[in-house]
């Protein structure tokens, strides 16, 4: 429906008569259609094509390069059995939680920190993003250098500090390679946050803070109840953003672990990329990524319904 | 401003910055390190005696030159950067007229088409190449920027409109009120109101949208092939990880130039933006 | 789906070349690519860059020109990362676009089966030229009713070792038995000078090891007939606690982190005293003496030899990483693929092309055991007769897609490591069958 009225609307704003125009763009109905007109055509076409296909796909029973046929659920059904799945599954979580907890936490304070003036503050600024910058690729192969357990430059340091006498085995024990691929995920991800946070920080009227300091709020107080509740539509905002793309995260641990050792970082899409390209079993693999969805759904259907609440008051 | 004793700007201020710092650059420092480290040195232990981790005492530049001369590096940063900016272009535009008139603008199903745009970013990339290579085809696009161009919206313009709608929201409707009633239209009370005081909004939008296709990697493997098309992320991976052999000096080198001249452009911005901004908006 | 329905009609009707010259615009469109007879004669060949950057040189360079001036077809080679292959041809095969020819490895073949041209005449033909291809080659490129591709090469892997290390510990030659093996180990590790095994997720190193070893202790996946499971037995069994104390007592257990390329570090840092690999790190270390040294500062390829796998109880195995040139069956080229299949596996021009290798490559045909290269370096000469005896993964039953998905899934790996970091080694095993058995269903 917004389609075929933005395509009238389009006509209109091509013609002669710009009264009529600027006339119907008054009418929030047809200024709305004109300016999503653009987003509605891109990401129709190169979404939603794709995932019906990839919809398709799931409930199919084809493999790379044959079609098959309508199987029903039965790819869902089998997951549900399937024991890397629900390892997958469990990871995925933890791996999510405790990322995003970690860079929202750190990622504020270090955007209360660049909110501050002092010297070489652009600069400053800038650089911090350098990991947010850098192709994932390759950041992720000088982490695993880093890691590598013959010439961890982590092991060396430590050792040198007194902290550890033997090695620490960072991508092969279970616990700390899902550890491990969660610093480099907080590594990655908290420039993004302070970043944007900083941003949000930046439109807050400074005299709000000043009316309060002036009213002998403490800074915490002031914080809490002048910053932090303008920051939250922002902070929820990113903080939503930031769960989809770490719990749909594939490349680091695709370079940095493979999923090992035996599955102890295994993720969502990961698995899925070893079902279904590394198998070419395509229809599981689809189901296997399709599975994410309702578990996001929740996640972010909650959220959403928190920031409307949010912005009500 | 923190108040009172030198010792609390320590505590509260420099202490937690200069660790940020360290955590966030060293690998960068690792990087440098081990692009001018001459090969000998790169395969030391981390127990042998002359473990050096952080210096070397023979830098040399060969890696550096090595991937200036021996690998098309210098074409892949100009189709990445030309691929980030079109595609940043476009999706800036795309989010930041649909997250107004979602934000501001009262129509039917104008929740639901928020939600709808927003779904789109729950779909995995690891499910979408492989129609996506299809659409592709039958464009006609593959093996050229325009395949990633226009591919690389999908994600961004989510985030972009999402990100937008926030800042949107966050400015208060006087504004546009008193414009409106100043004689401005409501579009040229967005044009000129509101989008300017959205900058920042608009600038960490764009950051955020040039840096993820500036390291996108998985469509830019998929939807390019000749050598001269690939954008770093994928001509440095497959230039310099050769079978089960690592081109450590090269690889890294690759990293740095591939990041930091980025971070360079951005401290302008970053610079203006937090210039521009300061008590511009009353509140 | 309807598009894949008109795809594979048009398959069935007879490729896309004849498709894009009889079905006219739609079909162009559908095609995604302007007709054969337009374009002049231009090959694309997908393959992962090789460890021997010579060999891309010699490819890019020489064989380019060559094949231009033999064939007049322009020949395109691109290369990646082995890892990222898959993800193109799948994507390839999907879109019905791509590369002409992918050069695939493990048996890839057998998973893209209905989308590849038969190229049993050209296969058939090399194979008679050249003595027969060794069976690996063939269970992974033939599926018993034809060639699915033209087998090009087999990545040699035996262990490299370090021979002064072994000599210190009494052993003048490599060991010839797990048993004898672990007793070196034991005495390197207690040195400082552990074995190194890859044992996480990577696809190269940790299953050419540990396939092997499970079949020398005569655990085997599934049946000759590929569908009975018979993972879980007392042999599987055996071999899970062998492999439990076989990591405690020699290997350097940083392993469950490695890939393939982490051994190589190690062994060049000094740090590991033997490693199943290619003769990748012996090659590197003779190409840059003076980089890749022993702790007495002496050239460290002269200190490196090689050996194969232990025996087992059911004798000695290997597993060897096959390569196969796959012709597309959506490519608009597939008179000149053909052409310039034939042509490059021909004698001639693949001695070019071997030689370069200098025995990292084995020939996917018996007759490169005959080749003088092998005289040459008496370090590389156990690598001449790799091809002889090697198996895949799904022995003895076939190479099938169902052995594909067990070794991508890495589940026989992850039944090691997971024993190794704790499980009893019977839960281990019932773990692995249980998927194994759900995969074969």
């Amino acid at each position: 429906m917004a389609i075929s009225e933005a395509v009238n609307q389009r006509a209109f704003a091509r013609a002669p008569r710009r009264g009529a125009a600027t006339l119907l763009l008054e009418d929030e109905r047809w200024l709305a259609a004109a300016l999503l007109l653009p987003t509605v055509i891109l990401l129709g076409l190169f979404i939603a094509y794709p995932f019906v296909e990839g919809v398709l796909l799931s409930v199919s029973n084809a493999r790379v390069g044959i079609p098959g046929h309508f199987v029903g659920l039965a790819n869902f059904t089998a997951l549900l059995s399937d024991s890397i799945f629900r390892v997958a599954v469990w990871n995925t979580f933890v791996y999510t939680a405790v990322a995003t907890v970690l860079k929202l936490a750190l990622g504020l304070w270090l955007a209360l920190l660049l909110n501050r003036h002092f010297r070489g503050k652009a600069f400053t600024r800038a650089f911090i993003l350098l990991p947010f910058i850098i192709p994932t690729v390759l950041s992720t192969f000088a982490w695993k250098w880093m890691f590598d357990p013959t010439f961890s430059v982590i092991n060396w340091t430590l050792f040198q500090f007194g902290l550890i006498h033997g090695r620490i085995n960072w991508l092969g024990n279970p616990d700390l390679a899902l550890i491990s691929v969660i610093i480099v995920n907080v590594w990655r991800g908290v420039p993004f946050f302070a970043i944007s946070l900083l941003a949000g920080l930046q439109t807050i009227n400074p005299e709000l803070q000043e009316a309060a300091a002036i009213d002998g709020a403490k800074p915490w107080q002031r914080f809490w109840h002048v910053t932090w509740p303008l920051l939250l539509p922002v902070t929820m905002v990113v903080m939503l953003f930031s769960i989809i793309q770490t719990f749909a995260d594939f490349q680091l641990v695709y370079v940095l672990t493979g999923g090992g050792p035996a599955n102890a970082t295994q993720l969502f899409a990961t698995y899925a990329y070893q079902v279904g390209v590394g198998t070419g079993l395509l229809s599981e693999g689809a189901a296997i990524s399709l599975a994410m969805f309702p578990f996001l759904l929740i996640i972010v259907v909650v959220q959403l319904l928190y920031i409307r609440r949010v912005e009500v008051h | 401003m923190i108040e009172g004793a030198k010792w609390r700007r320590w505590v509260y201020f420099y202490i937690p910055l200069g660790a940020f710092i360290v955590w966030l650059l060293f690998p960068f420092y690792w990087m440098l390190v081990t692009s001018v480290r001459p090969d000998r040195e790169l395969y030391r232990p981390w127990m042998a005696p002359n473990y050096a981790p952080f210096w070397t005492a023979h830098p040399t530049l060969v890696h550096v030159v090595d991937l200036l001369t021996e690998t098309l590096f210098a074409r892949w940063m100009l189709n990445t950067l030309f691929i980030a900016i079109v595609s940043t272009i476009i999706s800036l535009f795309c989010g930041l007229l649909a997250g107004y008139a979602l934000a501001r603008l009262k129509f039917p199903f104008g929740g639901s088409l928020g939600t709808g745009i927003f779904i789109t970013y729950l779909v995995p990339q690891t499910l979408l190449f492989i129609p996506l290579a299809d659409i592709i085809r039958n464009f006609q696009l593959g093996d050229t920027p325009w395949a990633l161009v226009l591919t690389y919206p999908t994600f961004l313009i989510p985030f972009c409109t999402w990100l937008l709608m926030g800042y949107f929201k966050a400015i208060p409707r006087e504004l546009e009120e008193c414009a409106r009633i100043d004689g401005a239209t409501r579009w040229k009370a967005m044009l000129y109101i509101i989008f300017p005081i959205a900058v920042p909004g608009i600038l960490s939008a764009g950051i955020f949208a040039f840096t993820l296709s500036w390291n996108e990697f998985i469509y830019a493997l998929v939807f390019l092939s000749s050598a001269e098309q690939k954008t770093v992320a994928v001509g440095v991976t497959s230039e310099l990880v050769r079978g089960d052999v690592f081109y450590w000096g090269q690889l890294m080198a690759g990293a740095l130039l591939g990041s930091i001249p980025v971070a360079f452009i951005y401290s302008f911005f970053v610079e203006y933006y937090v210039a521009g901004l300061t008590g511009s908006v009353k509140g | 789906m309807a598009r894949i329905h008109r795809r594979k009609f048009l398959k069935l009707s007879g490729a896309g070349a004849v498709a894009a010259k009889t079905g006219g615009m739609a079909a162009i469109l559908a095609t995604g690519r302007a007709p054969a007879y337009a374009q002049g004669a231009t090959v694309h060949w997908l393959r992962w860059n090789d460890f021997v950057p010579s060999s891309d040189a010699l490819l890019r360079n020489q064989i380019v020109a060559q094949c231009a001036k033999d064939l007049g077809i322009t020949l395109s080679i691109e290369m990646i990362n082995g890892n990222d292959i898959q993800a193109r041809t799948t994507a390839a095969i999907q879109s019905g676009s791509g590369p002409d020819v992918i050069c695939a490895l493990n048996n890839w073949p057998q998973l893209y089966a209905d989308s590849l041209v038969d190229v049993s005449d050209i296969a058939d033909k090399i194979g008679k030229d050249q003595g027969g291809f060794y069976e690996e080659s063939t269970v992974v490129a033939n599926n018993g009713k034809k060639w699915l591709g033209v087998p090009w090469c087999i990545v040699g892997t035996e262990n490299s070792y370090r021979k002064s290390w072994f000599e210190a510990v009494g052993y003048n030659k490599f060991p010839e038995t797990w048993d004898e093996y672990r007793d070196a180990g034991k005495k390197l590790k207690a040195k400082g000078q552990p074995i190194g095994q890859a044992l996480g997720h990577s696809f190269g190193d940790p299953p050419t090891f540990w396939y092997p070893f499970l079949w020398s202790f005569g655990g085997m996946e599934v049946e000759k007939d590929g569908k009975k499971v018979v993972l879980d037995s007392k042999a599987t069994v055996e071999s899970v606690k062998y492999a439990v104390a076989f990591w405690k007592d020699c290997c350097d257990e940083g392993g469950l982190a490695w890939d393939d390329s982490s051994n190589n570090r190690a062994f060049l840092a000094g740090t590991i005293s033997s490693t199943l690999n290619g003769a990748s790190i012996y090659l590197l270390s003779k190409r840059e003496p003076d980089k890749y040294q022993t702790e007495k500062g002496t050239p460290l390829y002269l200190d490196i030899l090689h050996g194969v796998l232990p025996k087992g109880s059911a004798g000695q195995f290997s597993y060897q990483l096959p390569h196969t040139n796959m012709l597309m069956g959506y490519s608009k080229q597939q008179d000149a693929a053909k052409k310039f299949l034939a042509w490059i596996h021909s004698k001639p021009v693949y001695q070019e092309w071997f030689d370069s290798q200098a025995g990292y490559s084995v020939g996917a045909t018996t007759v490169w055991e005959q080749d003088p290269i092998w005289s040459k370096d008496p370090v590389m000469a156990p690598f001449r007769t790799v091809g002889r005896g090697a198996h895949f993964p799904g022995y003895t039953g076939p190479a099938d897609r169902n052995a594909a998905e067990v070794l991508s899934k890495y589940i026989i790996i992850d039944m090691y490591a997971k024993a190794v970091q704790g499980t009893a080694a019977e839960d281990a095993v019932k773990w692995a069958t249980g998927e194994v058995q759900k995969i074969h269903a």
